[in-house]
């Protein structure tokens, strides 16, 4: 009940005042660079990875890349950065 | 994100997992701070990444919780490059060696050449190059200069006049001019032996010739003293006439003296600096502090380096710092007109001939004036005047 109304309010704001929702409401912040590279801030865990995809734990759900050849350029606790090549980005509910 | 290229120099290592729970165990690394980066997945069950070389053992022990396996594949940075480099240091030490070799004896004396000396005159210039340290192995920049060993050697040894000394590459050369002691005499021409100067015929010692005058005569200058025609007239032949003909002459000399002087001496205290230099950089290697002597005179000796048969742009450099020391002389009137007469007479011993001698001397004039002293001396000199002088015969 109180989260929800959390969540509403932090919307709100995100709406009204211009933030950045990202930071308001720990959404994924996704950069790609044409399909070779896609950058993923705020992401909670890496829970499968193989060439061909990778799924990442987020906040509320998980996000599923898919493509070719895949390489963790960099892993930090709440950032990767993936180069390969990217066909699909998927966010899955539970 | 971090720099990459920092990890270089603190060194990384490329590891292999196999197992299960890879992704399990990769988020145990980002949980505890473990840096990883270009991680590949070969299969399902294998994978690769790269990890910092101070990470090592904290992975090591997540490893040991999951039920992956951990192998080291390929390492890289500067902890490995220097113990790779330790490992082969002997190749670089040996190539430094083998350069320092060619260096020193490239700098060595190999050969000493005489040439132009007899063999005694050949064992005693050796001998004397032994005492200077020129031999076989004595290293250059220890030795003198060519100059310095021409000059020394035309010193100490008497029996030759002049010896070129070169210095080619490792070997000295020396050209020796002995000195050809008993000269052939020297057939001479027919002459007179004339007056230098005027003087009284004091001695008279007549080889060859007609003597024209006798003791105590009063000879003019030009006057035909020993007559190179001999015989009765008619029958007379030339001769080249020779002798002594000794004199009694006269000589007037005036020498100045300041009664006080000062003048700068060595004191013999040096003080050495040794550089390495290159171009007009000098690296101090011997002697860094400061002569300690207030007034003093420098000497530099600059001399190159050799490698192989070239001459290296660096140079051995020695500075030597002579103390001088200021001496004031003073001299009382009597010691000044003393020391006078001592010089004046000094000075006309040097101007005569050895066989000649001052018979007696006299003061004409002395006189003090501001602070020096005038002495005109006068002196009777015995001493050989003829000269010889060629007859130039008509046909």
């Amino acid at each position: 009940m109180f989260g929800k109304w959390r969540r509403q309010v932090r919307n709100w704001l995100a709406n009204k005042m211009e933030l950045p929702a990202d930071i308001l409401m720990d959404l994924p912040r996704i950069t790609m660079i044409g399909q070779i590279h896609i950058y993923i801030e705020n992401h909670r865990g890496l829970l499968s990875f193989s060439d061909k995809e990778i799924r990442l734990l987020l906040k509320q759900g998980q996000l599923l890349v898919k493509g070719e050849a895949f390489v963790i350029k960099t892993i930090l606790p709440e950032e990767i950065l993936l180069e390969g090549k990217i066909s699909q980005v998927l966010y899955l509910d539970e | 994100m971090k720099n990459q290229w920092l990890s270089y120099f603190s060194g990384s290592v490329k590891v292999k997992l196999s197992g299960k729970g890879i992704e399990r165990l990769i988020n145990a690394c980002l949980r505890n701070d473990i840096f990883i980066w270009k991680v590949k997945k070969h299969d399902e069950y294998t994978a690769s990444f790269y990890m910092l070389l101070k990470d090592v053992s904290k992975v090591r022990l997540l490893v040991r919780k999951s039920e992956c396996k951990l192998y080291f594949i390929d390492r890289s940075g500067m902890p490995f490059l220097i113990k790779k480099t330790l490992l082969n240091s002997g190749f670089f030490i040996g190539t430094f060696l083998f350069l320092l070799l060619i260096f020193l004896l490239s700098n060595m004396v190999w050969n000493i050449q005489v040439r132009g000396a007899k063999p005694e005159t050949e064992y005693l210039i050796l001998k004397e190059l032994k005492k200077m340290g020129i031999e076989r192995g004595a290293f250059q920049f220890m030795i003198d200069d060519p100059e310095a060993i021409q000059k020394k050697l035309t010193d100490h040894i008497e029996a030759i006049t002049w010896v070129g000394v070169e210095l080619k590459g490792t070997t000295f050369y020396f050209q020796v001019v002995e000195k050809n002691q008993p000269k052939p005499e020297k057939k001479m021409g027919v002459r007179h032996l004339v007056a230098k100067k005027k003087a009284v015929i004091t001695n008279m010692f007549v080889e060859e010739g007609q003597p024209l005058v006798s003791v105590n005569d009063y000879v003019s200058k030009g006057q035909i003293l020993v007559s190179g025609f001999i015989g009765k007239e008619g029958q007379t032949k030339t001769v080249p006439a020779r002798g002594k003909i000794f004199g009694e002459t006269w000589y007037k000399s005036t020498v100045v003296l300041p009664l006080q002087s000062t003048f700068h001496v060595f004191t013999g205290k040096y003080y050495e600096k040794h550089y390495l230099s290159f171009k007009n950089i000098s690296l101090p290697v011997w002697g860094w502090k400061k002569p300690a002597f207030s007034h003093y005179e420098i000497e530099q000796q600059k001399k190159p380096f050799h490698f192989w048969r070239w001459k290296l742009p660096l140079f051995y450099e020695r500075v030597i710092y002579r103390e001088k020391e200021k001496v004031e002389r003073n001299y009382s009137w009597e010691e000044a007109f003393q020391k006078a007469r001592e010089i004046a007479r000094k000075e006309l011993l040097s101007r005569l001939e050895d066989d000649a001698s001052i018979k007696g001397e006299k003061i004409l004039h002395q006189a003090k004036e501001n602070g020096k002293v005038r002495l005109e001396m006068h002196y009777q000199v015995i001493e050989n005047i003829g000269t010889p002088q060629p007859i130039i015969q008509g046909d």
